[in-house]
């Protein structure tokens, strides 16, 4: 709800009016709710129920209001430009003489939520807990900045892990990674890090009783005696952390070695997120169950007490310890209008301060950032047609003349319509439950649902693959799938579902979050499959609920949303890889024997033509199948201002803060 | 009076406990668990959240520790939302900012509302009176939410941009929680809380004058008024001695039912304009299915909401001779 919008469109105005009262009366903002029990982003508790703004779509039934282009990494290449790296002392000068005359770099950027509520690595399970942990703590691994398609790159290590044979890979620290400093060590000074704080915040995320820990499911079945350690120590009295585990060997303090169960391309992606940082053991000790709100990382920014007003705001402090670290030479082509690459070579972090601002609802935002109290904003749902034009997709002249630049940003989503394979009516593998869930897939309008929710900018696409990553159908279209809408093959498919004009057709259950616009939503699923003789009962949910239905195997029919946890397809196909089944992530409850020796063959495979090969052959398994209908994609756009500088948005990871720089 | 209230609190104990029971039991009749792991959760999980959670253990267990925490007031159990934590600090954090709001927007609209009420009552079929009463159903009419819009637009927005500085805040500045009692009171205060408090004058503003009005009409056809009139008493001493001071009895009641309501703040006045208040927490709390949260509020709203009620017979007794309690 954007009372800044309403003035560029006055017609606007008596409808909020109306849209108020009944919003006032159900008790809040509806896009704070979905975002508070949803969460995207990489690595993040990615699950969630449909909410949208922003996007671009690609849709080949009817004349588009929508297109975009998707990625096209081929058109960009990958330059890397010269540089020359800042010392250390024109750095360290650099930054005394701003705090001299009080004029420290200092960004203001907003957060669309309620902030996180723990920093602790092993708790975090949404994408703002990823957002703002990420900026105290850090990961083997990391994100290049501005390669796409993403790539991962050292973070704490010299070189990325070397391996001989795939299964046993050998790590090297780098020399000159400390610990903040902080009263849990010795004379408050922060020590170097060592491979046995890898190892020990590794063994966090197995403590589950203990720690609390959320996110074994990252390390589940990789590591050789990991899951056998785990078990036994959440069994025992106490976890010890120092029982060994067979695939850890500490080889030295800079130097271990890990073995896998089996050969897994994904591990490396895993190193790149959040929950596997490394954190201290001493501070882990000292604060206990605190130790979420005094996080003790390497990171490049650190949180003093009183910095973080846990639902209002949380202020990052230069980490004065940080490691060498350089801004990056390597980037696309396209960067370089953005003067992205300029900065290659300058030490990290760039800015003494970030101010992070949770907003709960989006005009405050909104109208902060057009007060210039902010340096970027995502452009909310109701504010598009106000920065961008919606022909166009392009950044309104208006905002233009005031120096700001706009960027659309593809989500990794795969927003979706479940069945359940286990249900006697749509589930099963005989012909007729196929033809039936194909008739249903024909039926459903994804472009109409795009147009009437979202602005008609989601992306509308083929198969479980979302844009910009391996095993995207080209275009966005698959001759396999069986999307709609086309109602003669959806009536035809009923006819040989056994259910002519939907005759002795029984009422389907459908469920669906009650957050967002999920009510009308659904009203638009019902008359959609009406026409083609289907009735549907409606059943909106808390999402917690909807979750537990699902985990149930008890949903007939329902819609969820996937974040991709990293970039590889094979994180989407393994939500229909059979041993996933709820309460898996194989919410579908979908089996194929055939499909399951492939999806264990791409596990261990690199990225080749033959792999993405099996991810096509895999992906039209589904399509014919019908596990889901689907599907859409989210693109999130932003506008940045003229003073921030070196900001290439994304969400797909999120320790960027340490590249960009304000200048006021 | 001390044995009547005796009494009447020894009546409540039970009825107490079981707003606790029967919260506690609304709470569960939806496992938060699931919601809680979100994806990739497996039974172990589940079973494993449900211990950490406490869920696991039998709700007698559930119930007794609850009771413990009340009748000990230490709240010591930990927020399910927020790690370390526990309710009694989270709710400490927050009963602050919503008191900020609610305790000024009580003290103005009460003020407001019963003067305009007097004067209207006092022209009542007049054009002022009609005039007073037009308004006020009108801003009954409007959304809450239509008021906090147009409130954080025209006077946060637009008017700081009018004036080239921060008049009132648009949103509420983070640092802003650290400052000094004088601090809060000259600068924070208002800058970030004035303009919600007037806010949500202006809303109630409607609602109490009109009953306000109501109460007041009646008393002015009572016979002591035409009396004083008769005496040739002056209108404001009759409006204001005479009338209000029989007046009270609903004005207290009113008044006094409110009180339990100002801890509760007003989410969308602090969701709007991020004040780190109660209303704001307890919705968060509602929607992640934080129970600890939940349910010590709602025993301090309970133990408030009974003692309003005692603390309403009194006031009756001390401004009504004719109410004894006994």
């Amino acid at each position: 709800m954007n009372f800044a919008n309403v003035f560029a469109r006055p017609g606007l105005f008596l409808t909020l009016s109306v849209l108020a009262v009944g919003i006032a009366g159900c008790g809040g903002d509806s896009e704070t709710s979905s975002e508070v029990s949803s969460a995207e982003g990489s690595g993040s508790d990615s699950q969630s129920p449909e909410d949208g703004d922003g996007g671009g779509s690609s849709r080949p039934s009817r004349p588009s209001t929508s297109e975009r282009d998707t990625p096209d990494h081929a058109s960009d290449p990958v330059v890397v430009s010269e540089m020359t790296k800042q010392s250390a002392e024109e750095f360290e000068q650099g930054y005394k003489s701003r705090l001299a005359s009080g004029q420290l770099k200092s960004a203001r950027i907003p957060m669309r939520s309620d902030g996180p509520k723990s920093l602790d690595p092993i708790r975090g399970s949404t994408t703002y807990e990823n957002q703002c942990a990420s900026q105290t703590v850090e990961t083997l691994l990391q994100y290049k900045y501005l390669k796409r398609p993403f790539e991962y790159e050292p973070l704490l290590l010299t070189e990325l892990p070397q391996s001989e044979d795939g299964l046993t890979w050998h790590f090297t620290l780098k020399d000159d990674v400390f610990f903040h400093d902080n009263a849990c060590f010795p004379g408050g000074k922060g020590r170097k890090i060592t491979s046995a704080d890898v190892i020990y915040s590794w063994k966090r995320m197995a403590d589950i009783k203990g720690a609390n820990s959320k996110v074994w499911w990252l390390m589940k079945d990789t590591v050789k005696g990991f899951d056998e350690y785990k078990d036994s120590q959440n069994a025992a009295a106490a976890f010890d952390y120092d029982a060994p585990v067979e695939g850890f060997e500490i080889v030295n303090d800079r130097e271990f070695k890990v073995t896998l169960r089996q050969k897994s391309q994904s591990f490396m992606w895993k190193l790149c997120m959040f929950q596997t940082a490394v954190v201290a053991r001493e501070a882990v000790e000292k604060y206990g169950e605190r130790f979420g709100l005094t996080p003790v990382g390497t990171g490049p920014f650190i949180v003093k007490e009183g910095d973080w007003q846990q639902g209002l705001g949380i202020k990052f402090s230069r980490n004065p310890n940080y490691h060498e670290a350089y801004y990056p030479a390597e980037h696309m082509k396209s960067d370089e209008a953005d003067d992205l690459h300029l900065a290659a070579g300058q030490r990290l972090p760039i800015l003494d301060e970030v101010q992070v601002v949770f907003y709960k609802t989006d005009q405050p935002m909104w109208l902060e950032f057009k007060a210039d109290k902010l340096d970027y904003a995502q452009v909310p749902a109701e504010n598009f047609p106000e920065a961008f034009s919606k022909r166009t997709r392009k950044l309104k002249r208006e905002m233009k003349n005031k120096g700001m630049k706009g960027y659309p940003v593809d989500l990794l989503d795969f927003i979706f319509r479940g069945f359940n394979m286990e249900d006697k009516v749509l589930g099963g593998n005989s012909e007729k439950a196929k033809y039936l869930r194909q008739a249903i897939c024909s039926a459903l309008d994804w472009d109409e649902q795009n147009e009437a929710f979202y602005n008609g900018i989601n992306v509308i696409y083929d198969g479980v693959i979302p844009p910009g990553l391996p095993g995207y159908p080209q275009g966005g279209n698959s001759d396999k799938a069986y999307r709609g809408l086309d109602l003669e093959r959806a009536k035809e498919l009923m006819a040989r579902a056994g259910y002519p004009d939907g005759k002795g057709m029984p009422t389907i259950d459908y469920y669906t979050s009650r957050a967002q616009n999920g009510q009308e939503q659904s009203e638009m699923i019902s008359t959609q499959l009406s026409k083609i003789g289907i009735n549907v009962q409606v059943h909106l949910l808390d999402f917690s609920q909807l979750i537990k239905k699902v985990d149930e195997k008890s949903a007939q029919f329902f819609s969820f949303a996937w974040s991709s946890d990293y970039p590889d397809g094979e994180n989407n196909l393994a939500l229909f890889y059979g041993p996933n089944e709820a309460p898996g992530s194989n919410h579908f409850n979908y089996k194929n024997a055939e499909y399951d020796k492939l999806y264990e063959q791409i596990v261990s495979m690199a990225p080749s033509p033959e792999r993405d090969e099996i991810y096509e052959k895999m992906q039209s398994m589904l399509m014919e199948d019908c596990p889901f209908a689907g599907s859409m994609a989210r693109t999130r756009f932003f506008v940045v201002t003229e003073r921030m500088k070196n900001f290439k948005p994304v969400e797909t990871f999120e320790n960027w803060y340490k590249y960009v720089d304000v200048v006021k | 009076m001390w044995s009547y209230l005796i009494r009447r609190l020894a009546y409540n104990i039970p009825v107490y406990f079981s707003i606790l029971l029967l919260v506690m039991l609304a709470l569960r009749v939806r496992d938060p668990v699931f919601g809680r792991l979100g994806k990739n959760a497996t039974q172990e999980d589940i079973t494993a959240l449900r211990a950490e959670l406490g869920l696991d253990r039998p709700f007698v267990y559930q119930y007794g520790d609850q009771v413990r925490q009340v009748v000990t007031f230490t709240f010591d159990e930990k927020s399910w939302d927020y790690d370390g934590q526990t309710v009694g600090e989270v709710l400490r954090r927050c009963i602050g900012p919503s008191l900020a709001i609610t305790i000024p927007a009580l003290i103005l609209t009460s003020l407001l509302s019963i003067s305009v009420s007097l004067v209207s009552a006092w022209f009542r079929g007049r054009t002022l009176d009609k005039s007073l009463v037009f308004v006020s159903v009108l801003g009954m009419s409007i959304s809450f939410l239509v008021y906090i819009i147009f409130g954080q637009y025209f006077g946060a927005y637009r008017l700081n941009e009018y004036l080239g500085k921060d008049l009132f805040a648009i949103y509420y500045e983070p640092s802003a929680s650290n400052a000094t009692l004088g601090e809060f009171v000259t600068q924070v205060w208002p800058k970030y809380y004035l303009l919600p408090v007037m806010i949500s004058v202006i809303v109630a503003m409607g609602y109490d004058t009109r009953f306000y009005r109501a109460v007041m009409v009646e008393e002015s056809s009572r016979d002591y008024i035409t009396t004083a009139t008769a005496k040739g008493a002056s209108h404001g001493k009759i409006m204001f001695v005479h009338m209000l001071k029989n007046a009270l009895i609903p004005i207290i009641t009113r008044v006094v039912i409110t009180i339990p309501f100002l801890i509760t703040g007003s989410f969308l006045l602090e969701r709007y304009f991020g004040i780190p208040g109660m209303g704001n927490q307890l919705l968060m709390a509602v929607e992640s299915g934080d129970f600890p949260i939940v349910q010590s509020f709602t025993a301090v709203f309970a133990a408030i909401y009974i003692l309003s009620n005692l603390l309403t017979d009194v006031l009756y007794a001390l401004v009504d001779p004719r109410v004894r309690l006994s």
